[in-house]
């Protein structure tokens, strides 16, 4: 309407002023102008007309697609990142705190155990972790298990890792750590692939492991095929009781670990790995540090997970062997110190383990260990198992193990472990 | 020990490390996120992902071979929303790469200004929940218009790390965004006819392209999410599905397809598996073969 309005105007305007200028000798002329105009209006109008009907159907195809825009259910909160992480900026500061079970029956025939057809509260697991600032993360582990009627909490490990240190490739902890001695010494007893550690691990490095104070450097060698090729050197503490100087050591140990890891393809990896590491022992006569003890190591580990089904399905041979040298002096039979001699022993375990659902997995290792002190000892043990993951947080495992000794009773055991674990406990290395 | 510096210098020197690099190098955690780079950063940039779209991008697996991946980053793209929660830290402080690292021009979170589905709105979040994401459902990128976020954030991050390349990624953005409005008009266009229909699904990958193209979530086979199937949730699930009529189970490539069979056989639905994530099947190239594919199926499946 408004429009029709406009142009009669505009035309009735036109006319006027064409009226005003003109002469009557001019009127045949008028007359041929305003039939030229009109038309020329009645062309405009039709344009008009038509791109404001193009124009209007647009409007209509934007108004339907901006309906469909704003009957969605869309985001609940408006700024859902805020709302959703409000508890998060109270806690920002606070390290990840998790705490995790691991509970045990043990039944064995071998009478002397403590915990023997018991319940145990093997470990809690206490875990912090957080960045200390933006060069270094700090990690502690603190372990609360039952000693005779006790309970003591001790430091498992504590450290700081050095992040960006200026050299490429290098990073450093300082503080008190598992060592990189192979592959078995540095797992959790929550991380188990099995129940206990191989007798190897508790024969040369301790009941949980090696776990000292000191420093540690490990470097990325960069190499032309990319691959991952760790070098670490470690300087703990010389306190180990098992292969050097125990409790009352001052001296140190030095340790060196080459760890290459080499994807097979992408379903399955092999990781191979070298340690070597010495440090004077207590000689058994109260005197430190004038012999030593060096040990080496060699791990081979084989992953298979294939990507699409690896819910269900993955496969882990794990091998270690350690050999161990012992310099221990021996009295003559006037008691007195004669020169030391190497003992020379080793030990080694074998492990497959087996996922065959997504919440199962069997396992069997074979364990061979003789003692530190002694090649003619000799352990030979036979394990099996199998694992039920509730979820990632919790797992079932019954395993059995009958220990083969040529200086002390055989032994059958059984285990019926559970560990479960609360908060966000940082992965575990792969 | 003096040939063993002789070896470790001259490895060093080999090491690609010390070529000057003219491309950026970009790390993403899925396919998904390397198809839009690709399309954004072009011929200036070198993309490689951790996790392959035929994976489960929850469990991907801190490898060593992943950390020298990441030390080789310039820029590191993830999902964010801890989507990443079981691997990132593990690689990212393996890699020592402080370029990389979160808070960094070098890390970028692929979710900034996402409008996010799922958010939880209980005071507490927790374990009992199964797998919950505190921060909302990371699934976000099969909606079309959350990748022109996702490019649109790539692109400002690219022109951030090589200014004098910013007009390219641009127009690279530009393209993309354009390529995504036509595809979207033949997207709705394909769905159009099945706009309200109900789905079943096994896990929540699906709720942001539900969403965006009119399809109505009736249930899901995991009883919490990450939680596996049990028998007695399956029961409930069919008792849904033949209440509410749902004719179509839609899950990804990589879950057991057992459950869904057999909640399929006893509703009478059809099972769709479908790539949530480029290169879940040999057809899903790249992110608009991706949603290609999806939707390919689901008409199939609605229509057979």
């Amino acid at each position: 309407m408004k429009k029709s309005f406009i142009i009669l105007v505009i035309s009735f305007l036109s006319v006027l002023l064409s009226a005003s200028n003109a002469r009557p000798s001019d009127l045949a002329q008028l007359q041929q102008e305003l039939a030229a105009l009109r038309a020329q209006i009645a062309d405009l109008k039709r344009s008009y007309e038509a791109r404001i009907a193009q124009l209007e159907t647009r409007i209509e195809d934007m108004a339907k697609t901006y309906t469909i825009e704003a009957a969605k259910p869309r985001v609940a909160a408006p700024a859902p990142i805020q709302s959703a992480g409000m508890g998060r900026y109270f806690q920002s500061f606070n390290p990840d705190v998790s705490v995790i079970g691991d509970f045990t029956y043990h039944t064995t025939d071998t009478k002397e155990e403590e915990f023997r057809n018991q319940f145990q509260m093997r470990q809690t697991e206490l875990a912090f972790s957080a960045s200390v600032d933006p060069y270094a993360r700090g990690d502690f582990f603190f372990h609360v298990e039952q000693e005779g009627g006790e309970w003591h909490i001790g430091l498992c490990e504590g450290y700081l890792t050095l992040l960006t240190l200026p050299i490429d490739g290098l990073q450093a902890k300082a503080g008190k750590f598992k060592v990189e001695f192979g592959k078995a010494n540095k797992y959790h007893l929550h991380n188990l692939p099995w129940v206990d550690f191989p007798n190897m691990v508790r024969n040369y490095l301790g009941g949980e492991g090696m776990s000292e104070p000191g420093v540690s450097a490990s470097y990325l060698i960069p190499n032309p095929w990319d691959k991952y090729i760790e070098l670490t050197g470690q300087v703990i503490n010389n306190r180990n009781g098992m292969s050097f100087a125990g409790g009352e050591g001052t001296s140190l140990c030095y340790l060196g670990h080459l760890k290459i890891f080499h994807d097979i393809n992408e379903s399955s990896s092999l990781e191979l790995g070298a340690s070597l590491m010495a440090g004077p022992n207590d000689d058994g006569l109260g005197r430190f540090g004038t012999n030593m003890t060096t040990l080496e190591g060699v791990d081979l580990t084989y992953k298979w997970r294939p990507l699409q089904q690896g819910l269900y399905k993955s496969v882990t041979f794990q091998n270690e062997l350690l050999f161990s040298q012992h310099d221990r002096p021996f009295l003559d039979d006037g008691a007195d110190i004669i020169e030391p001699k190497a003992v020379n022993s080793w030990g080694g375990y074998s492990s497959l383990e087996y996922q065959f659902a997504r919440r199962w997995s069997v396992f069997g290792r074979y364990d061979f260990s003789e003692l530190p002190l002694s090649s003619s000892s000799r352990e030979n043990a036979y394990s099996a198992g199998i694992t039920f993951a509730q979820s990632e947080y919790c797992f079932w495992r019954l395993q059995f193990k009958h220990t083969d000794r040529n200086f002390d009773k055989d032994s059958n055991e059984i285990w019926l472990q559970c560990d479960f674990g609360l908060g966000p406990h940082r992965k575990h290395e792969y | 020990m003096r040939k063993l510096f002789l070896i470790i210098f001259i490895m060093a020197w080999l090491s690609p490390d010390v070529f000057s690099k003219d491309t950026i190098n970009i790390l993403t955690t899925t396919e998904d996120l390397k198809s839009i780079a690709e399309a954004i950063g072009g011929d200036k940039v070198k993309v490689d992902s951790l996790g392959r779209g035929y994976q489960d991008p929850h469990f991907i697996q801190a490898k060593p071979s992943f950390m020298i991946k990441t030390k080789n980053a310039d820029l590191f793209i993830r999902v964010g929303l801890e989507l990443e929660i079981g691997y990132e830290d593990l690689i990212i402080d393996g890699s020592r790469n402080p370029k990389i690292r979160i808070g960094t021009p070098g890390h970028l979170d692929a979710s900034e200004g996402v409008g996010l589905l799922e958010v939880p709105t209980t005071t507490k979040v927790d374990r009992s929940m199964g797998d919950i994401h505190p921060m909302g459902n990371p699934h976000y990128w099969l909606d079309p218009e959350n990748a022109k976020i996702i490019a649109y954030n790539i692109a400002k991050r690219l022109s951030e790390l090589s200014p004098s390349d910013e007009a390219y990624f641009q127009e690279n953005l530009k393209a993309f965004n354009r390529k995504i409005e036509e595809k979207m008009v033949e997207w709705q266009k394909k769905m159009e006819p099945f706009k309200g229909r109900k789905v079943a699904i096994y896990h929540r990958s699906w709720p942001y392209f539900a969403d965006r193209f009119g399809l109505k979530v009736a249930c899901e086979l995991e009883p919490k999410p990450g939680i596996p199937p049990s028998p007695g949730h399956l029961k409930e699930v069919i008792d849904i599905m033949r209440r509410d009529k749902v004719g179509l189970i839609l899950m990804e490539v990589f879950y057991d397809e057992k459950p869904a069979r057999f909640v399929a056989e006893q509703t009478g639905a059809k099972v769709i598996i479908v790539p949530n994530s480029v290169g879940g099947t040999d057809e899903a190239k790249d992110y608009f073969s991706l949603i290609d594919t999806i939707i390919g199926k689901i008409a199939e499946g609605f229509e057979n």
